[in-house]
C-alpha cells in the first residue's frame, strides 16, 4: 500500500508533477532569457512562461467547426498524462529512484513517443490544413529520431547489462548504479557515439529551432497547435515543459548520472547539470542556427545520428 | 565558428535595448513628428491645405473668422506644409508619442483661429492674418507692421503703395 | 477570492502580439517587424511575442486602409480570436484611410467594422510609438480579463 502510494507521491508530486513543472517552465524561462543575452536584447523575465500559463487560463477555448471536439480537446490531457508519468519513471542520483515496477527504459522510450503522437493526433482532429502539414512533418520527424533513441538505449542497456555480468539490463536503477561504480558513460570511449548521437536527438525531441519544422510558426503556423487556444494551448505548453525535464532527465540518467552521496547536493548538481544542457544543447544551437528543412532534417537524421548510434551499438556488442 | 564570437561579443556587451516604454525614449532633433499651428503667423494663404497630401489640413469660415484643423489621425508626417508655408505658421515638432485611445481619437487635432478684426482704416471686417511683406523693400518696422496689420486686404495694399519710402 | 486579481495582474504580462495586414502599403508591418525583432526595441521584455496563429492571440495590431477584397477575410480572422482581446490600429491607414481615404477601393475608417481600443497615429508610425500604443493595450486588457 504504501508503495503504491509512493508512486502516486512520486508521479504526482516530487519528480513527476509538480516538480517537474515548475522545472521546466523555469529552463523555458531561463533559455528565453539565455537566447535573448546572445541576440543582445533583454529578453523576458525568468518567470515569463508561468505568466504565460496563468494568462492562457484566462482566455477561451474555440474549437473549429470541422474538427473532431472529444479528440481536439482531450489529445493534450493524454500528453501531458504520459508525461508527468514519464517524469517519474527516470531517477535522480542519490535524490530519487523509481519502484522497480515503473523504472524501466522501455516503459520511457514508449512514454516519449507519446507526445509527438500526440500532437499528430491534435494536428488531424483539428481539421486544419496546416494541422495536415505538421501530422506529416511530425511523423516524418519522429521516424526520423525515435529510430536513433532506441538503439542509443540499447546501446546503454547490453554496456551495463554485460557489465554487471547479465546481458541487457533495461532498468534505469541499474543503469545509474553500474555508472556510479565504473564511472559515468560520458567518460568511457566506448560510449562516445552514443552519447554524439543523443546530443543529436534530444534537441529534436524538444522540439526547438532547427528540428522544430512540424510546429514552425513562420511556415505552417504552429501546425498542429494552430487551431488551439486558452487552457487546451496552455497544456502542450505544459507537456513539452514537462517533456524537457524527461528528455533532459533521461540524457543525465544515461550518460552522465555522477553526483555526490549527500541528497541535497546531488540535487544541486543535478539542476546545474539540467541548466548546462538546456544552454548549450538547445538555447546556443537554436540561436546560432535556423530552421532546417524537412527533406535535410529527415536525411540528417538517417545519416549522423543514425550511423553514430549504429556504431556504438556494434561498438558495445564487440567490446 | 563566427557565431561563436558573436555569442561571446554578445554576452560581453550586454543588450542593446532601448529603455523605451520603462525610461525615456531617443527622440532624434529633426524627427518629423506631430504638426503645431501659430495662427499668429498665418497669412491665410492655404496653401497647405492644398499640398497636404492625405487631406488631414481643413481650413473654414467660421463666425468668429477662420479656422484651422489638422487631424493626427490623417496626418503623414511628410512635412510638405511646413516646407511650402510662406510666413513659418506650420512647424513639425520632433513628438511621436501620439498613441491614444479610442475615445480620444476625434480629439488629436491641432485647432487655430484665424479671428476677424475690423480694419482700422475703413471699418470693413476682414481676417486679421499675417502681412505678405516678405519682398516688401525696404522690410518694413515693426511699428509699420502693425499698421498693416490692422488693416483689410484693400487697405493693405493701399497703405504699402502709399508708404513712404525713408532714403 | 484575493488570489484571481493577482493571477490578473498576472496574466497581462503575457500579452501575444498577433498581426493584421488589412491592405496595407508594408510601411507599418515593416516597422512591426522591427519592433519584434530587432534588439533595439525587443518587445518579448513586456512578456510580448508575435504568434503565427490568430487563436493564441490576445492583442491584434492591425495595419493598412481595409481595401475591399480583404474585408472578408479580415473580418474572420478578427472573428478567430478568442476573447478578452484588445485591438491597436497601426498607422494612419486603419484610423482615418490615410492617404487612401477616397479611394474607392478602401473602406477605411476600419472601426466601422471592428471595434478599435488603441489608435497609433503615423505613416508609418516610429517603434517607440508601437511600443506606447501596446502598453496603452496591456492596459485596457488588464480591465477586460
Amino acid at each position: 500500500m504504501s508503495n503504491q502510494l509512493m508512486i502516486l507521491l512520486a508521479v504526482l508530486l516530487f519528480p513527476g508533477g509538480v516538480f517537474a513543472l515548475v522545472l521546466g517552465l523555469a529552463l523555458k524561462g531561463a533559455d528565453r532569457r539565455v537566447a535573448a543575452r546572445l541576440q543582445s536584447r533583454v529578453g523576458p523575465p525568468l518567470l515569463q512562461p508561468f505568466f504565460d500559463i496563468i494568462k492562457l487560463g484566462f482566455k477561451r477555448t474555440l474549437v473549429p467547426e470541422v474538427a473532431s471536439e472529444t479528440v481536439f480537446l482531450y489529445a493534450p490531457l493524454i500528453g501531458v498524462i504520459s508525461m508527468v508519468l514519464a517524469a517519474a519513471l527516470v531517477p535522480i542520483t542519490a535524490v530519487y529512484t523509481p519502484a522497480p515496477a515503473i523504472g524501466n527504459l522501455l516503459v520511457l522510450l514508449y512514454l516519449l513517443m507519446i507526445p509527438g503522437v500526440v500532437l499528430m493526433i491534435a494536428g488531424s482532429a483539428s481539421g486544419s490544413p496546416y494541422g495536415a502539414i505538421g501530422f506529416s512533418r511530425e511523423m516524418a520527424m519522429m521516424i526520423a529520431y525515435e529510430g536513433p533513441l532506441v538503439l542509443i538505449a540499447a546501446a546503454v542497456a547490453i554496456r551495463t547489462g554485460v557489465g554487471m555480468g547479465g546481458t541487457v539490463s533495461f532498468s534505469l536503477s541499474d543503469i545509474i548504479a553500474y555508472q556510479q561504480t565504473h564511472g559515468s558513460f560520458l567518460l568511457d570511449p566506448v560510449m562516445w557515439p552514443a552519447l554524439a548521437a543523443f546530443c543529436f536527438f534530444y534537441p529534436a525531441n524538444i522540439g526547438i529551432v532547427p528540428f522544430d519544422i512540424p510546429e514552425a510558426e513562420t511556415e505552417v503556423l504552429e501546425g498542429p497547435l494552430l487551431e488551439y487556444s486558452g487552457p487546451t494551448l496552455a497544456l502542450f505548453k505544459i507537456m513539452s515543459a514537462l517533456k524537457k525535464v524527461v528528455v533532459l532527465n533521461l540524457g543525465i540518467a544515461l550518460f552522465l548520472p555522477f553526483a555526490p552521496e549527500n541528497w541535497l547536493l546531488a540535487l544541486v548538481v543535478w539542476l546545474v547539470k539540467m541548466l548546462v544542457l538546456m544552454l548549450v544543447g538547445v538555447t546556443a544551437l537554436r540561436v546560432a542556427i535556423g530552421r532546417m528543412r524537412i527533406d535535410q532534417a529527415f536525411i540528417f537524421f538517417l545519416k549522423w545520428p543514425l550511423l553514430l548510434a549504429v556504431a556504438s551499438l556494434a561498438v558495445v556488442v564487440v567490446v | 565558428m563566427n557565431f561563436l564570437t558573436l555569442f561571446a561579443r554578445n554576452l560581453r556587451t550586454g543588450p542593446q535595448t532601448e529603455a523605451f516604454p520603462l525610461g525615456p525614449a531617443f527622440t532624434p532633433e529633426k524627427l518629423r513628428g506631430r504638426i503645431v499651428f501659430n495662427a499668429e503667423n498665418c497669412e491665410g494663404c492655404r496653401i497647405c491645405e492644398r499640398v497636404c497630401p492625405a487631406g488631414a489640413i481643413k481650413f473654414a469660415k467660421s463666425p468668429d473668422g477662420m479656422t484651422f484643423d489638422c487631424w493626427h489621425n490623417t496626418c503623414v508626417f511628410c512635412g510638405n506644409c511646413e516646407f511650402y508655408c510662406p510666413t513659418d505658421a506650420i512647424h513639425q515638432t520632433n513628438d511621436w508619442n501620439l498613441a491614444h485611445v479610442q475615445a480620444d481619437k476625434f480629439a488629436m487635432v491641432e485647432h487655430g483661429l484665424i479671428p476677424n478684426m475690423k480694419c482700422s482704416d475703413c471699418g470693413a471686417t476682414a481676417l486679421n492674418t499675417a502681412p505678405m511683406v516678405k519682398n516688401v523693400k525696404p522690410p518694413l518696422s515693426e511699428a509699420e507692421l502693425g499698421e498693416v496689420r490692422s488693416r483689410c486686404p484693400k487697405c493693405r495694399a493701399k497703405y504699402l503703395k502709399n508708404r513712404k519710402v525713408p532714403s | 477570492m484575493g488570489l484571481i486579481p493577482n493571477f490578473k495582474t498576472l496574466a497581462t504580462r503575457s500579452p501575444w502580439l498577433y498581426r493584421i495586414n488589412a491592405g496595407s502599403c508594408n510601411g507599418c508591418d515593416v516597422e512591426m517587424a522591427v519592433t519584434a525583432l530587432i534588439p533595439r526595441y525587443d518587445v518579448e521584455r513586456l512578456g510580448c511575442q508575435y504568434c503565427g496563429s490568430p487563436k493564441h492571440a490576445d492583442i491584434v495590431l492591425i495595419s493598412g486602409p481595409l481595401t475591399v477584397r480583404v474585408k472578408d477575410a479580415v473580418l474572420r480572422l478578427y472573428e478567430e480570436i478568442p476573447d478578452p482581446k484588445v485591438t491597436v490600429a497601426v498607422g494612419v491607414c486603419p484610423i482615418s484611410g490615410g492617404i487612401f481615404r477616397e479611394s474607392y477601393a478602401v473602406l477605411a475608417p476600419i472601426d466601422q467594422y471592428i471595434p478599435i481600443d488603441v489608435n497609433v497615429p503615423g505613416c508609418p508610425p516610429r517603434p517607440q510609438a508601437i511600443i506606447a500604443g501596446v502598453a496603452k493595450a496591456i492596459e485596457i486588457w488588464r480591465e477586460r480579463l
